[in-house]
């Protein structure tokens, strides 16, 4: 593999007029599981392969994506996508340059203690059944439950015209529960995650019946759940939703590309945006975490990323490409999701440092707010406006942790909202997530319980 | 383009239907698909790059004992890789459970011709036409004020076909082409940025306006620029389509699916026949409309599409069914199994959700406004709930409407309510209906919404 991947590169820049160029060849495999109340919808299993060709000609960028591993296909492509970079670079004003980096020749085995595929699909099955019966055994007011399961294993073979080759082995272990529960016309709903780069052993740590039940609680929870009063509001955030507020209200700000296009990091670089108290980073080497690799799409190696240190904006998250416009280093934060895309800059594992506050401490000082416990998505935008859904909510009043609130959410700027961070809690949960930026990326995020003095809460009532 | 034959995808449907049935099938369906993309690439105001994706594959879902297994692959070229997916399927079913509700697939059906989904002229396209088609998007957009940032979007034209071969002696082949033009802006003065603001236009015939989407995302960009804060209050919404997809897609669309009304968790369960919505909502769900960016002669299993009624004036009519849940419910088909290329199982999706367009001109719409918002693009739809319709989401930016004009725009706004309640309180539908993805409809006036300002 390694030879025909150099052997493309090399034909790219000598013959084809590149001045770099990059292969990235996947042989992946998929076993995944969709369980509606326990019934077994599908079991499914894939197997695939392709190459991502991508090559710089005159400062503008090729690609191309063909699922196929045979040399003379991937020859045609590549003098195709050398052809179409020509084209677009046709227009162009400022020519893409790319930041050097140390030539890498590396082989990233993960040898996992429970490899998936050494599983077999009726255990996957029963996994899955135990979490379902778990789920609807908690309270006949469940009325359903959803699970996808999905491992996804292979290799991605790097190569590129500069001399780095990478072999480095993926494995994913992921799976969604999902229940409604209903009683007099009231219908909520429940989502919980779990995700690995580890192996099935992740089914050790997260037991399918302790999945099952906290994803069934909360379902049943929110059935006497009231809707919380809309407006501004002192808040306490568990770190499920921190991990989501860092990754939307800041994380997705400081992806270098975002930056550029006019995001409000840009003009804050070095600049206090947060409280004394905020301190954020992207890990991509938290072993077993579901954002972890070895090496990026582009043969970068991963790091951790100091992005905000005691409120001011200390770095950004780089390709090769932002690195050159900023004149910094590659971070490693180039990932795609696979052959079919391109690299562009995702976040890994990205959460913020705890500090010395406990629980009681946080919510002790607040007369009338809120907690807000777990999410239900979130978005950003570039004028630092961002939302957070929130699935598990109660009230806070006169210090104590209330009645449960339904379909809340968070909103507000993030240059405002960091500083108005005043207090941070000594424990710390990091959680799997997918993200979505056109293509989905899995990450994770959290930190901290954390105290904001005032977000806007959506609400109805 | 060298595309795969309608011969050759079927032979490749139909040989692994065979196959899956000698290797001790009781029951197969095999999904063959290509996709080919070209894409010329716009990012941080000029055009910077060239994609072109070619993705074929196969999925071959088998029944034995009513236990359903599925294995997918896409390397067709070997012969040898899709017979071990063929086993990889039947293993899979036979390490799955029986299920009693299992009635098998579709039945051979004769087909309907939706009109206009192919353009050869859309196939001859090279990255040279497309990136002229790029260029005229940015000039028009960048010609509309010098503080317009175009900061991503491209033009792209895409290939599509599907063949789908049953044991019930389905055997069929649909191909289609599509392009589209999009661009995402923002505006910026001094240290202040817009949020981004967005246009696109997608056809399945090469009949598109890049000039017209670079200069509307502009236009928007721009009119962001000068922001006042709103208050807090109950109010009447303009809902563009940007918003009623965001909207419609994560909550009601999922409550008309017969998957999810079967499994107790919509609240459409049983209300067939009653009043869901304003008389001025009529929705069809149509998978033959002309030229529908989801039309398609059949769905993901090889089922007719179709145009079905979902609510008529108001009154709950219908819902979308693919063949496992209309056999349960002892209906057929209406034509909804979507499927995400050969890699996944089909589930029920709307075709082209058409919510039927009315008689006033979106400046007649506009001149009913007293006092309330128009909205664009919303943020954290998708942390809707599902289940129950109710919303709490971010329209950024968003305009302010006094007495039928639009005076200013405004940022951060929040709108908390259930969709269900929104859509009894639709007081006009407007005759501007367009294309949306998997929505086509025009702009909707709604009462009584609650906004929350800053």
């Amino acid at each position: 593999m390694e030879d025909i991947l150099a052997n493309i590169n090399g034909a790219a820049v000598k013959k084809f007029g590149a001045e770099y160029s990059e292969t990235r060849a996947q042989k992946l495999y998929k076993t995944m599981l969709t369980l509606k109340e326990g019934r077994v919808e599908a079991a499914k299993q894939g197997i695939e392969n392709g190459v991502a060709l991508r090559v710089l000609v005159d400062g503008a960028w090729g690609f191309a994506s063909v699922g196929s591993l045979n040399a003379v296909t991937l020859m045609n492509a590549v003098s195709n996508a050398c052809k179409m970079a020509k084209t677009a670079s046709s227009r162009l004003k400022t020519p893409i340059k790319l930041a050097e980096t140390k030539t890498v020749t590396g082989r990233v085995h993960i040898k996992p203690k429970k490899k998936p595929s050494a599983i077999l699909m009726e255990d996957k099955i029963n996994t899955a059944l135990s979490v379902n019966k778990a789920t609807l055994g908690y309270d006949k007011r469940v009325k359903s439950c959803t699970i996808d399961y999905l491992d996804l294993t292979g290799t991605n073979y790097f190569s590129n015209s500069q001399g780095t080759h990478i072999e480095q082995d993926k494995l994913y272990v992921w799976s969604r529960v999902t229940a409604t529960a209903a009683s007099q016309g009231v219908f909520t709903f429940s989502r919980e995650e779990i995700g690995s780069t580890a192996g099935y052993e992740v089914f050790d740590a997260e037991p399918p019946e302790v999945i099952g039940e906290t994803v069934a609680k909360r379902a049943i929870e929110q059935l006497d759940a009231k809707p919380p009063k809309g407006g501004k509001s002192p808040v306490v955030l568990g770190p499920n939703v921190v991990g989501v507020f860092v990754h939307e209200a800041f994380g997705h700000l400081a992806e270098a590309d975002l930056a550029l296009s006019g995001g409000v990091l840009m003009n804050n670089l070095g600049k206090k945006i947060g409280s004394d108290v905020v301190t954020f980073y992207d890990d991509g080497t938290i072993p077993g975490a579901f954002g972890s690799f070895k090496y990026d799409d582009e043969g970068v190696p991963t790091q951790k990323t100091l992005l905000i240190k005691d409120g001011v904006v200390t770095g950004l998250m780089h390709n090769r490409e932002t690195a050159e416009e900023f004149d910094a280093e590659p971070t490693g934060n180039a990932r795609a999701e696979d052959f079919r895309v391109e690299p562009i800059i995702r976040m890994r594992n990205t959460f913020m440092a705890p500090r010395d506050r406990s629980f009681e401490e946080l919510v002790e000082d607040i007369r009338s707010g809120y907690y807000f416990k777990s999410f239900r998505g979130g978005q950003a935008n570039l004028d630092g406006t961002f939302q957070v859904g929130i699935q598990e909510a109660y009230e806070i009043v006169n210090g104590e942790i209330g009645d449960p609130v339904r379909n809340a959410s968070i909103s507000g700027n993030t240059l405002e909202t960091l500083l108005k961070v005043d207090a941070v809690g000594k424990d710390f949960e990091l959680w799997p997530g997918r993200c979505g930026k056109g293509q989905t990326a899995f990450i994770c995020d959290g930190g901290p319980h954390i105290r904001v003095k005032e977000v806007i809460v959506g609400g109805s009532a | 383009m060298a595309v795969l034959k309608k011969e050759q995808m079927l032979h490749l449907a139909e040989n692994a239907v065979k196959s899956a049935l000698k290797k001790g099938a009781a029951e197969v369906e095999a999904y063959a698909y290509e996709g080919q993309a070209t894409n010329v690439g716009i990012e941080r105001g000029q055009i910077t790059k060239s994609n072109r994706i070619i993705d074929r594959g196969v999925g071959i879902r088998v029944a034995v004992n009513k236990a359903v297994g599925f294995a997918y692959t896409n390397i067709i070229e070997e012969p040898k890789v899709v017979e071990s997916t063929i086993l990889k399927a039947l293993s899979a079913a036979r390490a799955s459970k029986s299920d009693p509700d299992w009635h098998g697939f579709p039945e051979k059906k004769v087909y309907a011709t939706a009109e206009k989904l192919f353009d050869p002229k859309i196939l001859e396209l090279r990255s040279e036409g497309l990136v002229d088609l790029a260029s005229s998007m940015l000039d028009a957009a960048v010609s509309v004020n010098k503080r317009v940032f175009p900061i991503e979007g491209g033009v792209g034209t895409a290939y599509l076909s599907s063949a789908v071969a049953n044991s019930n002696g389905v055997a069929a082949f649909d191909r289609g082409t599509m392009i589209e033009c999009s661009l995402a802006a923002v505006a910026k003065e001094k240290n202040r940025v817009t949020p981004v603001c967005f246009e696109f236009n997608a056809e399945r015939a090469y009949d598109v306006d890049p000039e017209w989407v670079g200069k509307e995302a502009a236009r928007l960009a721009v009119s962001a620029l000068k922001t006042k804060q709103i208050k807090t209050e109950t109010t009447q919404l303009v809902l563009t389509q940007f918003a009623l997809q965001e909207l419609l897609y994560f909550t009601f669309i999922n409550a008309v699916k017969a998957d999810n009304v079967q499994r107790n968790q919509s609240p459409f369960q049983g209300r067939v026949g009653e009043k869901v919505a304003s008389e001025n909502v009529t929705i069809h769900d149509d998978g033959l409309l002309p030229a529908g960016l989801r039309s398609w002669a059949f769905d993901g299993e090889g089922a007719p599409q179709q145009k079905t009624t979902l609510v008529e004036k108001g009154v709950l009519r219908g819902f979308l069914y693919d063949n496992y849940t209309a056999k349960k419910d002892g209906v057929e088909s209406t034509g909804n199994a979507s499927r995400a290329g050969y890699l996944s199982t089909p589930s029920i999706g709307a075709t082209n959700f058409h919510i039927a367009p009315g008689n006033k001109t979106p400046d007649q719409l506009m001149s009913e406004v007293d006092d309330g918002l128009i909205i664009y693009y919303l943020q954290g739809a998708h942390s809707s709930n599902p289940v129950s319709g109710e919303f709490s989401v971010v329209a950024t930016p968003a305009w302010k409407i006094r007495k039928g004009e639009i005076t200013h725009s405004t940022r951060g706004v929040m709108l908390a309510g259930n969709i269900f309640e929104a859509l009894k309180n639709v007081s006009i539908v407007a005759n501007n209906e367009r294309k949306m993805w998997q929505l086509v409809a025009p702009w909707v006036l709604v009462e009584n919404v609650r906004v929350i300002g800053k």
